[in-house]
């Protein structure tokens, strides 16, 4: 006979950014929870990642979340305590340095135009240098947020869990989910733990996440796995106010408060899903770098000591999956496809409110799960 | 395109010059690659640039100087070598990616062979982070390529290396102030059985002897001492320690220098993924090898004290021993030679383990007993930081990095590894296998963001 060892309203798998803010608003509202992690909170991409706070250049449908997502930044220490030190908000400037990154940008400016966003504002290059006075290559304007900027991920994931926790939320890490089935209107997991009863789960796998889905009976989704780099140098005097991106490329550039630049955005190696590991393939970092050099020759003599990667679950339309599963109590929240920190927050609201079977304020329409 | 080379070596030691020299008896198409200005490695470091100036050198003995003819041999062989070029990164399709003068390269191998060598345990005393402060390996290298050292220097630790530097250092007609041995007394009974053995290499045991004794008489000479401690403000001033007799000592100097025997340097052969095991013995992490040398990755081929500290004359033998490996997996043949190599190399290393325990770090070098004392000198993290940072809950090195930047500075965790992982090893009750080690990854070695744009695909001529 199996016993189950405990019996929990709801699970939330996954101890990134959107299982341990989900596990915290559900907390919060008074539910039984837990999350169970296979590793440690925030061992994969919620830790490791850029850190972007970025609402600016996202997807038309990604905005409302990510504008709501804003909202709980700006007031993170309501939530999180003084986790929320962990954030630096500052702004976000993405340049045109081409023809093509011009044309880009003129378009996205009507699109958002036609469709009543005015968060992100055009600046002409004069206000771009004047913004960046140690800028060595000439723009041709670009977008900015005010506000946007960046956080240490791994202490917002811990400001989350550890508020989850306050709330009552048990945290159960090392600990692999095998399996999950439903059975008489009880979710049944099997993990490296023993055997997990609950009314709800939550889904926040990760990278790991449709396959999970898959084998608990849900239909295919089409999640890949990439591993996105990331590059961090030496120690520099500060000459970069904000968090940069070019229109057209794959950068994003900032200085962190000890002084280091990271050098990133979506350049991305291969991910081994089974061994938990992404490779880090340097040269092909060398268009960014290239990039970073032209942008900004003090940075062009930085060492790059060390780099990294994360393992992420990309969709083919770079949306995530939001929404109730086929199966009853079942939800899930992945696929956020290298742009999903930021939005984390608001994530977790929603996939709380769904659990809770109400309706979330922000429309969730774009990310259903059977879109495909 | 990409140069094609049939071997790529790294490392111009003892174990890359010989591999080296085999491999242009084979034909192969090699190409050698190391950081420093000239050939040699560690050991023979400066050996062409001393090699006129002999009779000046004479705190150098015939060991050295045996390695004049091994890089005199490997100089005029038909192989091309680049000296200054910094391999950053190894791919497991055997690129391997390198800068050169400020600009970065790639070439295409068949097979590699990773000879980078050794480098000094680190020894996170209370103090070494002091001006001052350096390792006998230092202080022997600025002996071997400059001539130079210090009037009035301490030497603490212990280790094959620590006499040795002694030794030239008085030869070289400097003065020492005090030794001080961090070596026990009494042997302990594995050191005593492995002491057979070691009989096979006679001639380096007796030379070991005679060393040690000469430094007892002619030095003033402390041994079985514990507890050392530098002390200084700004600088290195004096030196504290318990002696055999369990008093407290104080010698005032303002140079000291530490050391406490070495271990393979993991860093290239951790980040190119090649698998690792623990070595108890040595109190180190080794690259799985098979007899001949070749890793966990096919193709690739680690020797010399990279693959585990067996000396000099034992690195010799393994270069040549993975050349002849290749050269017969290219015809899909072994011979018997190759066979009779291996089994000629364990004469080689028949005192080794002898010297492991003998040597055995102390407890204390490993993990500081001073609650201040240095243990991330990148990231300026005391051992209280540490230990703080490890009760917050942490199963390994690789989640300390978040919680206190331990390990995230220019060195990699060269200099904290292994001492953090034993911390957390001890914390948890688990041995440091199973606590494991940092998550290594390329740049091996810091490079510029301009010199890794300088990365192009149809250009990889480097300056010769
Ligand atoms: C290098 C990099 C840079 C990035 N930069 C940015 C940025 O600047 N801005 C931004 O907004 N976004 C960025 N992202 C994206 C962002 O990090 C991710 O979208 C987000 O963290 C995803 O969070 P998650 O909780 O869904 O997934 P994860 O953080 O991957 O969490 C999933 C968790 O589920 C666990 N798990 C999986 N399977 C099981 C199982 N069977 N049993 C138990 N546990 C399991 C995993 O161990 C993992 O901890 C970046 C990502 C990477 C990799």
């Amino acid at each position: 006979m199996m016993i189950p060892r405990r019996r929990n309203k709801v699970i939330v798998i996954g101890g990134g950014i959107h299982g341990c803010a989900t596990a915290y608003f559900l907390a919060k509202r008074g539910q039984i929870v837990s999350i169970i992690e296979r590793d440690h909170i925030a061992r994969h991409a919620s830790g490791v990642n850029a850190g972007g706070v970025r609402s600016l250049g996202r997807d038309l449908a990604e905005i409302p979340l990510s504008l709501a997502s804003m909202d709980i930044w700006n007031n993170l220490h309501d939530e999180i305590g003084s986790y929320a030190k962990a954030f630096h908000p500052s702004f976000y400037l993405k340049v045109a340095i081409d023809e093509e990154g011009y044309a880009f940008g003129s378009a996205r400016a009507e699109e958002l135009e036609r469709a009543g966003y005015n968060h992100e504002i055009w600046l002409e290059s004069s206000d771009v240098q004047s913004r960046l006075p140690k800028l060595t290559t000439p723009t041709y304007g670009g977008f900015l947020v005010e506000g946007d900027g960046w956080a240490i991920p791994w202490q917002i994931v811990r400001g989350f869990a550890q508020g989850a926790r306050q709330h009552g939320a048990e945290i159960i890490e090392q600990c692999n989910v095998f399996s999950l089935e439903l059975k008489q209107n009880c979710w049944r997991l099997k993990t490296e733990k023993g055997f997990f009863e609950a009314d709800y789960i939550v889904n926040c796998a990760g990278a790991w996440a449709a396959e999970l889905a898959f084998q608990s009976g849900e239909p295919r989704m089409p999640l890949a796995a990439y591993a996105p780099m990331l590059a961090v140098t030496e120690r520099k005097p500060p000459i970069l106010p904000a968090v940069i991106g070019v229109l057209g490329h794959t950068l994003s550039l900032k200085q962190i408060d000890t002084g280091q630049f990271v050098i990133g955005g979506g350049v991305r190696a291969a991910a081994n899903l089974g061994e938990n590991s992404g490779e880090v393939v340097l040269p092909e970092l060398v268009k960014s770098m290239r990039l970073v050099a032209k942008l900004f020759s003090d940075i062009a003599y930085a060492q790059i000591i060390r780099c990294w990667s994360g393992i992420e679950g990309y969709m083919p339309d770079n949306l995530p999956i939001i929404g109730h599963g086929k199966q009853p109590g079942l939800i899930h929240g992945f696929g956020f496809s290298a742009h999903g920190f930021q939005l984390g927050p608001a994530v977790g609201k929603a996939l709380a409110d769904l659990v809770m079977d109400q309706q979330p304020r922000i429309p969730l329409d774009a990310f259903r799960p059977d879109r495909f | 395109m990409k140069k094609d080379f049939d071997l790529v070596i790294i490392g111009a030691g003892p174990a890359g010059m010989s591999a080296a020299i085999q491999a242009s008896k084979f034909d192969m198409k090699t190409l050698v690659l190391d950081d420093q200005l000239a050939v040699g490695g560690q050991v023979y470091r400066h050996i062409m640039q001393n090699s006129n100036k002999k009779k000046d050198l004479s705190f150098l003995d015939g060991d050295y100087w045996s390695g004049h003819n091994l890089a005199d041999k490997f100089l005029c062989s038909s192989i091309q070598f680049l000296p200054e070029s910094r391999v950053w990164q190894i791919t497991k399709n055997k690129e391997v990616f390198f800068t050169q003068k400020g600009k970065a390269h790639c070439v295409q191998a068949k097979s590699i062979l990773i000879a980078t060598g050794a480098m000094e345990r680190p020894m996170p005393v209370k103090g070494w982070t002091l001006p001052g402060v350096m390792t006998v390996g230092g202080a022997q290298i600025l002996l071997k390529t400059a001539c130079s050292g210090a009037d009035g220097a301490v030497f603490a630790g212990s280790g094959p290396l620590f006499y040795l530097t002694i030794q030239q250092y008085l030869r070289a007609g400097f003065e020492i102030k005090a030794v001080i041995d961090t070596r026990p007394k009494k042997m302990s009974l594995v050191a005593y059985i492995w002491a057979f053995p070691s009989l096979l290499q006679l001639r380096l045991l007796l030379k070991g002897i005679r060393w040690h004794s000469e430094i007892r008489k002619k030095l003033f000479y402390f041994s079985d001492v514990k507890s050392v401690r530098i002390i200084g403000k700004d600088v290195a001033e004096s030196l504290c320690f318990t002696d055999a007799e369990g008093r407290e000592q104080r010698i005032s100097a303002n140079h000291i220098f530490i050391h406490q025997g070495v271990i393979p340097n993991i860093n290239l052969t951790m980040a190119t993924e090649l698998k690792h095991r623990w070595c108890r013995r040595q109190l180190c992490w080794k690259p799985k090898i098979d007899m001949f040398g070749e890793s966990s990755i096919e193709g690739i081929f680690v020797v010399g004290d990279s693959m585990g500290i067996w000396g000099a004359e034992a690195a010799v033998f393994s270069g040549k021993i993975a050349i002849q490996r290749i050269a017969e997996k290219a015809k899909r043949s072994v011979a018997i030679k190759t066979l009779i190599s291996c089994l000629y190399r364990w004469r080689q290393l028949a005192i080794r383990p002898f010297l492991d325990y003998l040597f055995k770090p102390p407890e204390d070098w490993l993990v500081p007993e001073d609650d201040t004392a240095i243990i991330c000198r990148c990231e300026s993290l005391s051992k209280t930081d540490i230990s703080n940072a490890i009760k917050l809950g942490v199963s390994g090195p690789n989640q300390l990095k978040s919680f206190c930047r331990a390990g995230m500075g220019r060195c990699q965790g060269r200099l904290c590894g292994l001492t953090i992982q034993k911390m957390i090893a001890n914390h948890h009750g688990q041995s440091e296998e199973k606590i494991g080690y940092y998550r290594l990854r390329p740049p091996i070695r810091p490079l510029t963001v301009f010199e890794l744009a300088t990365l192009s695909n149809d250009d990889s001529t480097a300056e010769k």
